[in-house]
């Protein structure tokens, strides 16, 4: 059961901001959705699990320092910027 | 029909030189992309700045590749170095990659030339093209219909002749099943296959990138393009061999394997249509096989919970502080990045975000994310025992054709239901292809899908290209665009 509460949690972790008067909708979509995937209750017990799908093993490099991009590259698509760096204003 | 090898062939016997050939394609996107809204951004001028480099290299009678000149367009979640890539999503605004995608790398190197970026349901997250912010891309065939998603700007483009061939991006079927609705071909291929360097991921275990083409042959032709491994994306391997020297092989017993499950339940059009083309491969020497694949039933939601879970982590990125759009008021950190995100996404996005952060949460992860894993594994070795006993799985793409415009907009489960028979190729993993195979009695276009075993490309593709060549009249034309 998908309540109010729970819309309201998850929307904080997930920092969205819900209008109030977008909440009740909201949680019965998310209720409908969640039905939707309740299906797999009824699936069968795991017969192996799964890791990763080409069965790929991790490979270990040197942690070698390489060129990267210059910050003023980076920097020209950020809404604002100070002195080589990004800025971010408490209040706007 | 304006495929890869006839353009290759107009620039190479100098029938037409490739700025002239370019400045009709953006003639054409002039007048047809109003009706179609397939291009979301147009790179005139770049392009025409290519096309000039292979004229030259042509007058000056360097040999050019098959590739070279060719008009194409990439979706718009694919990074282009200065070129505006939004994934169609008012949180994009005005983002300009600072370096290019592995697949832009690889086409540009070979003097590709882009005409633009094409339109797509925000962060890939639909099935209609009408999550864009930029609204949907039309159905070439009829414009009052859909053009399909997430790739609809990309299957657009292609079924209207603005673009001799589009690279899409396919998560839970977002290259077959705008192909399947448009009436072209496209290709998802396996995973790892392609790399995914500079692509705006979705669900990073899931997304690949491939082509949308007018022909088989223009699949396989773009394809070996862009399956190479790249350091940059740990997951990429390349791909197994070369598919297009292997198009024309013999397929007299293949063993071509239809589960019961992908039929029941699609439309009696599309279902006698798919069915029509196993009797056209059985004339051509293959066996057909029936068997059953029970797990399928559990494929949509398995899939949807995944997807979600891993958008709701790859899209925390979006902040207001690096790139994107930015709320203009607020009152404290929090308060910024909550409003830039509430503004700046839209309604079908910022619900997969809230589906995937309630399957991660403590208290739900396990009989959510953990099961659906679980599943996946389950479903994985459910298409490796199916493939002990066939060489490649026929299905339909889609269980219905392109529906009107408004109307996935209404119903988000029914809409998700639409993707019931390609999700299960990119939760396996698998190489999967859609090619056309029928008409239902309004016009629309039908799609019948290949599917392979895995970096299995080079033998989807074949089959895929004996039925063209026995069933060419299923590969249609329409009005719009350039006409070669």
């Amino acid at each position: 059961m998908v309540t109010r509460e729970d819309v309201e949690n998850i929307a904080l972790l997930s920092k969205l901001f819900v209008p109030e008067e977008e909440l009740d909708g909201l949680t019965k979509s998310m209720q409908e959705i969640i039905d939707f995937a309740d299906a797999i209750a009824a699936a069968p017990a795991s017969d192996g699990g799964f890791d990763n799908i080409n069965n790929l093993s991790n490979v270990f490099r040197e942690d070698e320092v390489v060129p990267s991009y210059p910050s003023e590259e980076i920097l020209k698509n950020a809404p604002e910027q100070a002195e080589d760096h990004f800025l971010v204003r408490n209040r706007e | 029909m304006g495929t890869i090898s006839k353009i290759h062939e107009m620039l190479t016997s100098k029938q037409v030189s490739c700025k002239e050939l370019t400045e009709s394609y953006l003639r054409g996107i002039e007048s047809d992309n109003t009706a179609l809204n397939a291009y979301v951004c147009v790179t005139g001028d770049e392009a025409l700045k290519t096309a000039e480099a292979v004229d030259k290299k042509i007058a000056a009678g360097e040999s050019i590749g098959l590739l070279e000149g060719v008009p194409m367009a990439l979706k718009d979640n694919m990074s282009t170095k200065g070129v505006l890539t939004t994934c169609c999503s008012k949180i994009l605004t005005g983002y300009k990659p600072i370096y290019d995608a592995a697949v832009w790398e690889l086409l540009k190197a070979q003097n590709a030339v882009m005409l633009g970026k094409t339109n797509m349901d925000e962060f890939a997250m639909g099935s209609s093209c009408e999550t864009s912010y930029f609204g949907g891309a039309a159905n070439p065939v009829d414009i009052d219909h859909v053009a399909g998603g997430s790739s609809g700007g990309s299957a657009s483009a292609v079924g209207g002749n603005l673009a001799a061939y589009t690279l899409g991006s396919d998560t839970g079927g977002s290259i077959r099943q705008p192909a399947s609705f448009c009436g072209v071909v496209g290709l998802k291929p396996t995973y790892g296959a392609v790399s995914r360097y500079g692509l705006i991921a979705y669900g990073s275990s899931l997304d690949q990138i491939g082509p949308i083409t007018k022909s088989v042959e223009d699949a396989a032709l773009v394809f070996d393009a862009i399956a190479k491994p790249d350091k940059r994306d740990s997951t990429s391997l390349g791909a197994k061999e070369d598919t297009y020297s292997k198009l024309d092989n013999d397929i007299k017993g293949l063993k071509i394997g239809i589960a019961r499950e992908y039929i029941d339940g699609v439309r009696d059009d599309v279902k006698e249509a798919v069915l029509a083309a196993a009797k056209v491969y059985e004339s051509l020497g293959a066996e057909i096989v029936y068997f059953d694949l029970p797990v399928l039933k559990f494929a949509l939601p398995v899939y949807y919970i995944i997807a979600c879970a891993e958008a709701s982590s790859n899209l925390g990125r979006y902040d207001g502080i690096r790139y994107g759009y930015k709320t203009a008021h607020y009152n404290g950190t929090h308060d910024m990045i909550c409003r830039t995100r509430s503004e700046g996404f839209g309604e079908e996005v910022k619900r997969r975000i809230l589906l995937g952060t309630y399957v991660l949460s403590a208290g739900y992860y396990d009989a959510y994310y953990k099961k659906a894993t679980d599943l996946r594994g389950t479903i994985i070795r459910a298409f490796n025992n199916a493939f002990e006993n066939c060489d490649v799985i026929l299905a339909p793409t889609v269980p219905m054709t392109a529906f009107e415009k408004g109307h996935a907009v209404s119903d988000p489960i029914e809409t998700y239901l639409t993707d019931i028979c390609t999700v299960p190729v990119n939760i396996a993993g698998l190489p999967g292809v859609s090619v056309p195979c029928g008409f239902n009695a309004k016009g629309m276009p039908i799609g019948m899908q290949l599917i392979g075993k895995s970096f299995g490309e080079a033998t989807i593709l074949n089959a895929a290209y004996k039925y063209q060549q026995a069933a060419p009249e299923k590969f249609k034309d329409t009005k719009w665009g350039v006409k070669l």
